[in-house]
């Protein structure tokens, strides 16, 4: 490794389809993405092996730098040589391969278990078994089922600091039994972060049997969850569990300053550096297709949620248990069977980089990225009220918003990034856009503490391909009434004055780089812009451009499929610039009739605007908006369940 | 960059295929490296870990002290023990005693307890392919290479089972197999259905003992019952109504009649095999079919597969390929292939949803 070096940096990010490679170089003393590519992932059939599908995106990197990045014997030049051949620094992550199978024990479902299965939810693993006091198996039931769910780690959790040790030692007690009846070679790591007093004695019951990992207590007082210290050590037990794996792990880990770093890792310690070095709130969101993550920093508090049951590939039919058939149905806007459904979303866990071809597809590959953002923003939820008690809106306040992953981030077409992280997230008031297409952020994360400076300085100078601002309003909005006055002062001083309806959204052309002065105000009664009835600021442009969206929050979506046909097309359409794409009337029709989804040869082409048949009313149409209380209650009961999941 | 997906459809080509022992299971290789093997000669067997059954004997004897166990023990760690032997008491015939529930072997005696690992499952695992040993894995199994033809598919039901190739009949599909036909040709037998696999097909294969069937698509309302189907069932398409496609038709229309191992792996997500159909077929002296070609970059005049809608199953020739993202009609914009269809058409379709067939 190259020490306080200012030359090349190349990172990798390995995911279950796809492979991506970023250059970053100084440019006038600054770091800048300077080139990227992208290829298939060969963890699969028939290569098994990470490093193929690297070489090959390093082959394309260097063709289109004419840099010269690795020698003969496919080894990356470390450090960057006078003929700029090579690089400084190579890092790479990866959230590809199989998942930590993990046995959490804790004492109480809801408290000590609980926090032990979100310590767990920020690194990449599958909760085989959990064991607690109010379990009703046998002793003999417990440990069989330990010792059939196959773990690689036992996470025991348990007890306050100083608090009765008893309990947590007969639980304990049920897991040493089961390492004991196990192959030496096949017995699990465990990880112990619970009551800190009885840690020497954990460490006693398991030291001839397996390696100990230990961490802080994830619950040292009651009211009180600290995860940060199982989660460090979950992290290692990753990285040496991939590095045991073959596949190239080891072959790309000894290339690497940092090893193979969890993608997640990675985001969880760059939104902890830029949410503490540049005090933003900011949140990520990365839809894969094996594996899904949120990471967000509020209040300075970084929070990641990793879900294998949330993917728009290898896990697209798991998202579909996971949400239901009902939230996807509600997010398309025509009629469909649950054969149509489920077909769609085995082929997608069958075919995991096949992309839609056309709208019907489309429309069912976003309902999907929808409703699975929503979940992962659904189970960050109680972190969050962590980090700020008084929070009332279904997101808080951040900005920016970060979409990742190829359903989200690429696309290739911005307003519609643009449109689905609206959609899904919901902001209200400003935030500001953006969509990392390139996996800037993983290797930044990768980079946070040996580079920090190429952090800052990659994301100032345009790693990530700005999406635009959007000015959302809060509240149901009369449809087709005027809800947003808008008035825009352009750089040369020219005055935009626009009316917007509410129900849909409004794009003002602003390149990315350019600023203008924006003055807004929310028309009606029950509406506002985050709380203001007036916001005047100045805002950036952005590939998409100023947007401005005065559907209103909770986003009143038609219960109807026939009111959500002429919604979500206009929608569409207002977002990206382009024609409205009719939902077809046979679409709409009862099931029986529409049995035979059409192919999209007869799938319509960009037309005029449909007859506009549905009127939305509030109160009828709309989705109603919940009260602080009701939300706290529903968050309350999420928790629970993903506690319990 | 253009590389794509490959699912291997060969005629004739070498392949390299692990027998392996499922994951946590112990056992030994009954095979030699350089060895030839048949069809369904055993090359592993190995055991199952099986559920551990815990006996309270100190309480069952009403002992006062757990410890006091030890002079009463008739057995000791590692004993093989049967169903009703006594293991602890005073006398083995008579009297208070601890009995066995379950035949397996003794693996803890201690703290007034005794734990019994019932037997555990014998698992044997077969060659299915007529080849020769090129590797050992000690305690795990083998690599075996063998010549013949190879179709890949997308989903199967987790089953494995070896039989003769049989087409389905030409007018009525599986319905049609009645049981005046099914001694002489179907029973038994590695079935190609050309049409999707319906509730009705289903029953029909469980009812006339079909050994397995190779069927395009499937509806996906059947996915439980498909694997709960005692058939091995392979999906060459996918789910919903599609149909085969004639590439994989016509290799599996020209090899009637020979022996067929169907390995209906069911795809996992941490797993990277998959679900295939190997025939295979004799090699004159000397003789070595190609392996599948692995590092295929896309190029003009390449044979695809096109694997979405409205397209998908269709096979074609790459007439170009932009190096500029191209728009869709969706709205979404991709890199791409021009492919020209035996139809005539020639759409553009992502590189994504482009497959090869390994040549």
């Amino acid at each position: 490794m190259a020490e306080n070096r200012n030359g090349a940096i190349l990172a990798a990010d390995f995911g279950s389809v796809h492979t991506r490679l970023v250059l970053l170089d100084t440019v006038d003393g600054s770091y800048r993405l300077v080139a990227r590519a992208a290829g298939r992932s060969t963890a699969d059939f028939p290569f098994n092996d990470i490093s193929t599908g690297l070489t090959r995106v390093i082959e394309e990197l260097s063709s289109i730098t004419g840099r010269t990045l690795m020698d003969g014997g496919q080894q990356i030049i470390t450090p960057e040589r006078t003929d700029r051949a090579g690089v400084d620094y190579f890092v790479a992550t990866a959230s590809t391969g199989r998942p930590l199978r993990t046995v959490v024990v804790g004492l109480v479902p809801e408290i000590s278990l609980a926090s032990g299965i979100r310590a767990a939810a920020g690194s990449y693993v599958e909760i085989a078994e959990t064991l607690s006091l109010n379990d009703t198996r046998s002793e003999e039931e417990q440990v069989n089922a330990v010792i059939q769910a196959v773990p690689d780690m036992v996470l025991i959790t348990g007890g306050t600091d100083g608090g009765a040790q008893e309990p947590l030692l007969v639980l304990a007690g049920r897991i040493q039994l089961a390492l004991q009846l196990l192959d030496p070679a096949r017995r699990p790591v465990i990880l112990y972060a619970g009551n800190t007093q009885a840690a020497p004695a954990v460490q006693r019951m398991f030291r001839d049997l397996t390696a100990v990992f230990v961490a802080g207590n994830v619950r040292p007082a009651l009211d009180e969850e600290a995860l940060e210290g199982a989660q460090l050590q979950l992290g290692r037990a990753f990285d040496k569990f991939k590095e045991n794996r073959g596949m190239g792990f080891d072959t790309v880990g000894a290339m690497s300053a940092v090893g193979v770093l969890p993608t997640a890792q990675s985001y969880n310690l760059l939104i902890e550096y830029l949410g503490k070095a540049q005090d933003v709130d900011v949140l990520v969101v990365d839809v894969g297709s094996a594996v899904s993550t949120l990471s967000a920093s509020l209040n300075r508090q970084a929070n990641t949620i990793i879900r294998t049951d949330i993917g728009l590939g290898h896990s697209a039919h798991a998202l579909l248990d996971t949400v239901g058939i009902e939230t996807i149905q509600h997010w398309l806007p025509f009629n469909t069977s649950y054969d149509e459904i489920t077909a769609y979303t085995r082929n997608k866990t069958l075919r995991p980089a096949t992309i839609p071809q056309n709208l019907r597809d489309l429309y069912l590959e976003h309902a999907l990225l929808r409703a699975g953002i929503q979940a992962l923003v659904q189970a960050a939820r109680p972190a969050w009220r962590k980090a700020n008690p008084f929070l009332t809106t279904a997101l808080p306040t951040f900005d920016p918003l970060i979409g990742a992953g190829a359903g989200l981030a690429g696309t290739g077409n911005p307003g519609y990034s643009a449109l689905l992280l609206l959609d899904a997230l919901q902001p209200e008031g400003t935030a500001t856009l953006r969509a990392d297409a390139n996996a800037l952020l993983p290797a930044l994360g990768a980079l946070a503490y040996i580079k920090p400076e190429a952090v800052v300085q990659a994301l100032e100078y345009g790693g990530l391909e700005e999406l635009g601002t959007s000015i959302s309003l809060s509240g149901q909005p009369r449809h087709d009434r005027a809800a947003m006055r808008i008035r825009i002062r352009n750089a040369s001083g020219q005055l935009v004055e626009h009316q917007l309806a509410g129900g849909h959204l409004w794009v003002y052309p602003l390149p990315p780089g350019q600023e203008v002065e924006v003055d807004v105000r929310a028309l009606g009664r029950g509406v506002s812009l985050n709380g203001k009835a007036r916001l005047r600021l100045k805002v950036s442009g952005g590939s998409v451009g100023l947007i401005f969206d005065a559907r209103g929050r909770p986003l009143p979506l038609a219960q109807d499929v026939r009111g959500r046909a002429t919604q979500m097309p206009d929608w569409l359409a207002e977002v990206s610039g382009g024609e409205v794409m009719p939902i077809d009337e046979r679409w709409l029709a009862p099931l029986a009739e529409a049995d035979t989804p059409l192919t999209a040869a007869e799938s319509p082409t960009p037309a005029g605007k449909p007859d506009r048949r549905w009127r939305g009313r509030r109160g009828q149409a709309a989705t109603r908006s919940l009260t602080p209380e009701e939300q706290e209650q529903l968050d309350e009961e999420e928790d629970l369940q993903n506690a319990l999941r | 960059m253009p590389y794509v997906d490959q699912r291997h459809t060969l005629a004739w080509t070498t392949v390299r295929r692990e027998r392996l022992l499922p994951d946590h299971t112990y056992g030994e290789v009954n095979a030699r490296a350089g060895q030839h093997v048949n069809l369904r000669e055993i090359v592993a067997r190995g055991s199952v870990p099986a559920r551990y059954v815990f006996l309270e004997a100190a309480r069952q004897l009403r002992l006062s002290k757990p410890e006091d166990l030890n002079d009463l023990l008739l057995v000791e760690a590692g004993d093989r023990v049967q169903a009703g032997q006594a293991l602890a008491g005073k006398n083995p015939e008579r009297g208070r005693r601890v009995l066995s529930p379950v035949e397996g072997v003794i693996v803890y005696t201690g703290e007034g307890r005794i734990i019994v690992q019932a037997t555990p499952e014998r698992v044997e695992v077969e060659a299915g392919l007529v080849g020769q040993v090129v590797e050992v894995r000690p305690e795990r199994g083998v690599m075996i290479e063998a010549f013949g033809a190879l179709i890949q598919g997308v989903w199967g039901n987790n089953r494995r089972m070896i039989g003769p190739l049989r087409l389905e009949p030409e007018e009525d599909g599986l319905e049609g197999i009645f049981d005046d036909l099914i001694d002489r040709q179907y029973s038994g037998a590695v079935v190609v259905t050309r049409r999707s696999l319906k509730a009705t097909g289903l029953m029909m294969i469980e009812n006339q003992g079909i050994g397995g069937v190779i069927a395009p698509s499937m509806d996906a309302g059947l996915y439980e019952q498909a694997i709960n189907h005692p058939a091995a069932i392979i999906l060459t398409q996918g789910f919903g109504d599609l149909r085969m496609s004639t590439q994989v038709l016509n290799i599996l229309e020209g090899l009637v009649g020979r022996q067929t191992t169907l390995d209906a792996f069911l795809p996992d997500r941490w797993d990277t095999r998959r679900p295939e159909v190997f025939i295979n077929l004799p090699a004159k002296a000397g003789e070595r079919p190609p392996e599948p070609r692995t590092a295929q970059m896309l190029r003009e005049g390449m044979t695809v597969r096109i694997t979405r809608a409205p397209h998908m199953g269709s096979v074609g020739q790459i007439m170009d390929l932009p190096k500029t993202p191209q728009l869709l009609d969706n709205g979404l914009r991709t890199l791409c292939a021009q492919v020209s269809l035996a139809t005539g058409e020639t759409p553009l379709v992502p590189l994504a949803n482009l497959e090869v067939f390994g040549r």
